[in-house]
């Protein structure tokens, strides 16, 4: 996604929802607000919130709206400072002193020198981002629970100057901030001082009217009714008295692989057999799909039937 | 479509009233224990001014610069609604908190900390001062002294409002969990075996010169831990109380990715309060738990519920690494024959079964009643647990005894 010329932020949370709408992504007004606030007072915004709710979607489509880049760090346990922020090329260093040492140059600080140079720097996902030209990138902090601690500390410099410190080459300062977005699903606790440099939204499942909307935009080819049944089964697949029977709810990304999954085979009208036999899209758990027996799968039909 | 209500409770900002408000909130957020520093209460001004009076959008502003986890967002709106909506609302709060209020109060939708963090600042502001003896008795800004007596006071000894506040202050006692070395293994610093595929990748990149050897570590695993709560009519307090300590503590953002926790409440018959215990907001869990429980305050046939758990959910459970923690007085009414089997078969089959007695407290306990001595005989440790300061030591004192 690079785009030489930069859209402008827009203007007020309404223009924001308009152009997320606009790259197939359905914010409601609190997210909104918050991603204003982000790109308006330049901090970073970690969200956090069951996995397939769309946190990481923001960010795309983010960098859709802002067409900027998207830089995405994804974290895992034993992530290192150098996979995220930069690394030195060893091999054409190397090859640099070989040379060097074949033509008999005898000034080793020299050929010290020169091997530190920009050129033999392997920039990682954290220095892209703040060395991206004006006016910045999106950088996308994924999951950013899964790091180690020391990984976390090692952001703060960066989510609170927008700047690193590398020993060879001096600190490194963004010259345009870039857009910074954190998700987490929330496996640990994030140490307080990450989250005091950032702006926080808890995202939700989303309300019955947002997730029809999503399914249809993403699935064109279902029918509206076909499209109801699933935003109303799935909404009250999450609601409080079933949500107890299983272990993890589906997400939206499970609802529209769901729906895409019953356009693939047909389906006109949902009931009870085809959900079982489709239950395998919703849940990724076995005992959840054990957990969703024809009755009650029945019953959390009942209240889509008495609509249609 | 959205509407767009004005707030004209915040004022304008120009008269200053703006700042007022928002720094009143944010305290009153602070009394509710959701961390407000100086830093934020800028950042929140500058926030409001960006995204214009509409209601929504400057609760919405004020939750991403204040909440910062999802705990805190729930009381957040609870608040946000009650503090700019309509002071009398927090006024009528107040007089539900009152003793002589008490029997025409709707009853208190509300959660504890919001209804906490409210009643002080209000009852300064907008109530008539009230009487002497009509006081609130809760305050959270405690003296020294007073924080160092409720340490150590008994858990079945406060009064109604030092409960709420020891409650409140057993969910901040930490209990890092014993961990073990997994036979799976990751790349790390302190290994003791090296990991030769990750070095021949880490030569690749420098030609074929191997500048360093990475090694693997074992992963540390925290233990799997079943707790077993009683809840009969003596143990009523207690049981409270450390069901909010243990949830809190064995959290997952506390414990750690991948803790195996498993929670049981038993007084006549056996529930099973993992669901709750999934729930992140301890009050929540605790409704939870206390609508789940039928059996609150009945009496006690432990062996018959651990009868019942060896039947129902053995498989899932009991490892050979499992930490059984046993929460109860041992003031049994069951047959200690079946209460003797079912321990010695929950002892066979755990790692360590360990039993938390708040009885401890009183000197020269000896473990007399039948079910007592039959747990004394099975466990493989007997622990303290009747006051704050107990709680504080009991990591310590578990690492003590896995280690025997």
């Amino acid at each position: 996604m690079n785009s030489s010329i930069a859209a402008p932020v827009p203007v007020s949370i309404d223009a924001l929802v308009q152009a997320l709408q606009g790259v197939g992504y359905f914010a409601d007004r609190r997210l909104a607000t918050a991603v204003f606030l982000a790109l308006k007072l330049q901090r970073p915004l970690l969200l956090e919130g069951e996995p397939g709710v769309g946190k990481t979607a923001l960010a795309q489509a983010l960098a859709k709206v802002l067409s900027r880049s998207l830089i995405r760090l994804q974290c895992y346990d034993g992530l290192e400072q150098r996979e995220a922020l930069y690394e030195w090329n060893y091999a054409a260093q190397l090859l640099h002193m070989r040379a060097a040492e074949g033509k008999g140059s005898a000034d080793m600080a020299q050929v010290e020198r020169e091997v530190y140079q920009d050129r033999y720097l392997i920039r990682r996902p954290l220095l892209q981002a703040l060395q991206a030209p004006a006016p910045g990138a999106v950088l996308l902090i994924d999951e950013v629970d899964r790091a180690d601690e020391p990984f976390e500390a090692f952001l703060l410099e960066y989510l609170g100057e927008y700047q690193v410190s590398i020993p060879e080459i001096g600190t490194v300062r963004a010259t345009a901030a870039p857009v910074t977005i954190l998700t987490s699903n929330r496996t640990r606790d994030l140490h307080d001082a990450v989250k005091r440099r950032c702006l926080y939204h808890w995202l939700d499942y989303p309300e019955r009217e947002r997730e029809l909307a999503i399914v249809r935009a993403q699935v064109p080819d279902a029918s509206a009714a076909l499209a109801t049944q699933v935003a109303d089964f799935v909404g009250r697949l999450r609601s409080q008295p079933f949500a107890n029977a299983f272990q993890r709810a589906p997400g939206i990304a499970e609802s529209v692989e769901w729906a895409k999954a019953l356009v693939a085979l047909d389906t006109i009208v949902v009931d009870p057999e085809v959900v079982q036999d489709t239950a395998g899209i919703l849940f990724k758990q076995r005992e959840d799909v054990a957990a969703l027996t024809s009755d009650m799968a029945a019953q959390l039909l009942q209240p889509a039937d008495a609509t249609a | 479509m959205y509407q767009r209500t004005t707030f004209s409770q915040l004022g304008d900002a120009r008269t200053g009233k703006l700042a007022d408000n928002l720094s009143g909130f944010g305290r009153t957020l602070r009394r509710a224990g959701v961390r407000v520093d100086a830093a934020r209460m800028a950042l929140a001004q500058q926030a409001v001014m960006l995204v214009g009076m509409a209601r929504e959008d400057v609760s919405a502003a004020l939750e991403a610069v204040f909440v910062s986890c999802e705990q805190d967002r729930l009381v957040f709106r609870e608040l946000f609604d009650v503090y700019f909506r309509n002071p009398n609302v927090a006024q009528k709060l107040l007089a539900q908190m009152l003793p002589s209020a008490e029997t025409k109060a709707e009853p208190a939708k509300r959660r504890p900390r919001v209804s906490e963090a409210l009643a002080p600042v209000h009852a300064a502001r907008n109530a008539p001062a009230p009487r002497e003896e009509d006081k609130v008795d809760f305050d959270a800004a405690m003296t020294a002294s007073d924080l160092q007596r409720l340490r150590h006071a008994d858990f079945n000894q406060l009064s109604a409002s030092e409960y709420l506040l020891v409650e409140r202050l057993a969910r901040e006692v930490p209990l890092p969990l014993p961990r073990y070395a997994a036979r799976r293994t990751r790349p790390g610093t302190r290994g003791h075996r090296p990991h030769w595929p990750g070095a021949m990748r880490k030569a690749a990149r420098s030609g074929g010169e191997v500048l360093e050897v990475p090694l693997l570590q074992r992963r540390q695993q925290p233990l799997p831990v079943l707790v077993l709560v009683d809840v009969s009519g003596s143990m009523e307090r207690y049981a409270r109380l450390l069901l909010a300590f243990l949830h809190a503590a064995t959290a997952p953002r506390h414990a750690g990715p991948g803790l195996r926790r498993d929670v049981f409440a038993f007084g006549t018959g056996l529930t099973d309060l993992t669901p709750a215990f999934r729930l992140a907001d301890t009050d929540a869990m605790l409704d939870a738990a206390s609508q789940a429980i039928h059996d609150f305050a009945g009496g006690t046939r432990m062996g018959d519920s651990l009868a019942q758990l060896r039947m129902h959910h053995a498989r899932r459970l009991v490892g050979r690494r499992t930490l059984v923690l046993l929460v109860s007085d041992g003031l049994d009414t069951g047959t200690p024959e079946v209460l003797t089997r079912e321990l010695a078969w929950l002892r066979r089959h755990g790692g360590r079964l360990l039993w938390l007695n708040p009885l401890l407290r009183f000197e020269g306990y000896a473990p007399t009643a039948s079910g007592a001595a039959a747990l004394h005989r099975q466990a493989h440790g007997m622990l303290a647990i009747h006051n704050l300061s107990r709680l504080q030591d009991l990591a310590g004192s578990l690492a003590t005894l896995l280690r025997q």
